[in-house]
């Protein structure tokens, strides 16, 4: 099975020497579809930095970053805008919501920068919404709703233009234990139907309920294993085994 | 693109106290403009208008300099009429002199209409003592627009005597109004040049001009009565003096010479060229100092308010930047960012510049009324729209304030396209 996403010998640097910073230092990583992957580590490590190479918002100083096998370094900054539109969805810790905007409003960005036609967005943000549980909530104003409504606001935005790839940058950091407890089990539901979760998180807890973690220090991945190289077929049947872990820590 | 619009309508509406304050600095500017374009617009088609009267820019009064000087008193009808005084006499043209005209270069020699410029001495009302000075004649065939304020112009096939008074005449000879001068008789005065006796010609008022700056022309009267009075003026005349011309109207070629080189040429005969743009070259001298200070006003109104515009967009990009951020990290292009902010700054633009039209529309009809009312400055004038608005006088300044407002929103919306995603959604 072909990876979705693959880097080789990837290293970023910040800045010009002799104050030259490496937040990266030549990585080595694959991530095959339907996987659920955490990349944990301290702040500085770097986690972020990858994410956003992963997640074609930043090009590495040097090294290939391979989508569906083709380098990324060869497509248009069009071509790149479309990748992440289409393909990619987007989680992030802060929400960034419009708060003066209807949750509506909101959810229906991406398709709106997709340019998907105007009376095909209402009947897919609805349906978005159902799938976060807030298919009654469409007028409120984003101001209006708590710190989790708000995250799965977000998951909605983040699903409705159906993409592979879901990045999620620390999705439960601002969430107490309970709220973010259904979060999590949002995104690994996703994850079940078959899209690819990435996780950046420095919760030992959250990471562990992915099916691989990639350990960041200083730049370097750290932990080697676990890599489990599975088939499709044995991945499924992982996963179901961290679906029931999921439903107990709920 | 509809989608453009709209969502840029929306960002516009966030900060609406802000957004308004913009719009009214855009709208000084506009409002400014507007009306200096409407004045300009309606002292030109009076000037027109005028101009059409007095036969079309091409037209030329040629005279000697001393006719001339003698002559320019009267032919400002807006001034009173003036009394009479015996002692001014005008030289009239020889043949040679004609000739000599003729042969100068640039004038159409075709066009000389020796005019049968008639010696009136005075206009009265029968058994009235009260005389002004007239300078009458027959209307020349073709296109004359003049306007009328009352009646008509003389019939050119009538074998009646009918007159068509300047504006003001009716007054001073004591008509309680245009209207009330209307089919009634007044007298022109001729002298016998010999025996200085005085014949009467009574004529039929049939109509008054409009007040115009200028009325070249005179009192219009029917050819059968300017064929009477010259026939009295020229009667010791030898035929071939019948034909002496105060005053020449003629058509200069303005392909090939403008007005003052033909006007040298002139000079340089002796004699003195009267220009349609010369008559009305007072008049639009007068509202060019208007019309410029209203400009410089206007422009720094704009100036300040294309600022406004930068420093508007400028803040609304701060605020917005982790938007933008979300905006370009979900995949929106960098064009698209721009077009957003360009957008809005045209939209400021465009709100700012109608709002302007509205209100100095608004503005320009009443100061029209307000003119043209009893003991308004234009009271004499009611054919002078002082503001006068039109697409083509209106759409250019809009859509001049729109691209001034692009050029104000272009940095603002650079800066927005520039932002980089990962650092505008780290931003606090």
């Amino acid at each position: 099975m072909r990876p979705i996403l693959a880097v080789q010998n990837l290293t970023k640097t910040y800045g010009h020497r002799p104050t030259e910073f490496t937040a990266l230092n030549n990585l080595n990583l694959e991530i095959y579809p339907g996987e659920s992957v955490a990349i944990v580590g301290k702040s500085g490590s770097g986690k972020s930095t990858l994410m956003h190479i992963l997640a074609l918002l930043d090009r590495p100083t040097s090294g290939t970053v391979e989508l569906d096998g083709t380098p990324t370094s060869t497509l248009s900054a069009r071509r790149l805008n479309h990748l992440r539109s289409q393909r990619f969805g987007f989680v992030f810790q802060q929400f960034f919501m419009n708060p003066q905007d209807t949750i509506l409003e909101n959810v229906i960005l991406p398709l709106r920068i997709a340019k998907v036609r105007r009376r095909d967005r209402r009947p897919r943000a609805e349906q978005a919404l159902r799938t976060v549980g807030l298919a009654d909530h469409l007028n409120f104003k984003a101001n209006d709703l708590s710190g989790g409504q708000k995250q799965r606001v977000c998951i909605a935005r983040a699903i409705i233009n159906h993409p592979e790839i879901i990045f999620a940058d620390e999705p439960t950091g601002n969430l107490d234990s309970v709220t973010g407890a259904k979060i999590i089990d949002l995104l690994f539901k996703l994850n079940r139907q078959g899209v690819t979760l990435i996780i950046v998180t420095h919760d030992e807890d959250l990471a562990a309920l992915c099916d691989r973690q990639i350990r960041l220090q200083d730049g370097k991945i750290i932990n080697a294993s676990p890599r489990p190289r599975r088939t499709s077929k044995t991945s499924k049947t992982s996963k179901n085994s961290k679906t029931a872990k999921t439903q107990e820590t709920k | 693109m509809l989608d453009l619009l709209r969502a840029t309508h929306h960002n516009l509406l966030r900060n609406k106290l802000r957004t308004f304050l913009t719009i009214l600095a855009i709208f000084i500017g506009s409002f400014t403009i507007i009306l200096n374009v409407a004045i300009n617009t309606g002292v030109d088609s009076f000037i027109t208008d005028q101009i059409e009267s007095l036969g079309g820019e091409d037209f030329i009064l040629i005279a000697s300099e001393d006719t001339l000087d003698s002559l320019s008193s009267t032919l400002t009808s807006s001034s009173e009429p003036v009394p009479y005084n015996p002692d001014q006499t005008l030289s009239a043209l020889t043949d040679d002199q004609l000739a000599e005209l003729k042969s100068i270069d640039g004038l159409i020699a075709d066009s000389f209409t020796v005019t049968r410029s008639l010696s009136v001495e005075y206009i009265s009302r029968p058994d009235d003592e009260q005389k002004y000075l007239i300078t009458a004649q027959a209307l020349p065939a073709g296109d004359f627009h003049i306007s009328l304020s009352a009646g008509r112009l003389p019939d050119q096939s009538t074998d009646a005597y009918e007159i068509t008074l300047q504006s003001g005449y009716p007054e001073a000879l004591g008509f309680t109004s245009d209207e009330a001068a209307l089919d009634q008789t007044v007298t022109l005065a001729v002298k016998d040049p010999v025996t200085d006796q005085i014949t009467n010609f009574k004529a039929t008022v049939v109509g008054v001009q409009a007040p115009g700056v200028i009325a070249v022309n005179g009192a219009a009267v029917s050819p059968a009565l300017a064929d009477a009075i010259y026939a009295e003026n020229t009667k010791y005349y030898p035929p071939a003096q019948a034909d002496a011309a105060y005053l020449i109207q003629a058509r200069f070629d303005t392909s090939r010479f403008t007005e003052a080189e033909i006007k040298q040429a002139l000079e340089d005969h002796g004699y003195t060229g009267l220009t349609v743009s010369d008559i009305m070259g007072m008049v639009r001298s007068f509202f060019d100092v208007i019309m410029v200070v209203f400009s410089i006003f206007g422009g720094i109104a704009l100036l300040a308010a294309a600022i406004g515009i930068v420093n508007t967009l400028y803040m609304s990009v701060e605020e917005r930047t982790r938007e933008i951020g979300l905006d370009k990290a979900l995949g929106m292009s960098s064009g698209r960012v721009f077009a957003e902010f360009a957008l809005e700054a045209v939209l400021l633009g465009f709100w700012g510049s109608v709002a302007g039209v509205l209100i100095s529309m608004l503005i320009g009809h009443a100061a029209n009324l307000a003119v043209h009312a009893e003991g308004g400055f234009l009271e004499v004038f009611p054919t002078f729209n002082l503001f006068e608005f039109t697409p083509a006088g209106i759409l250019p300044i809009i859509l001049l304030i729109m691209f001034i407002s692009l050029i104000a929103g272009t940095a603002p919306a650079l800066k927005a396209a520039h932002k980089d995603p990962i650092e505008a959604l780290r931003y606090e």
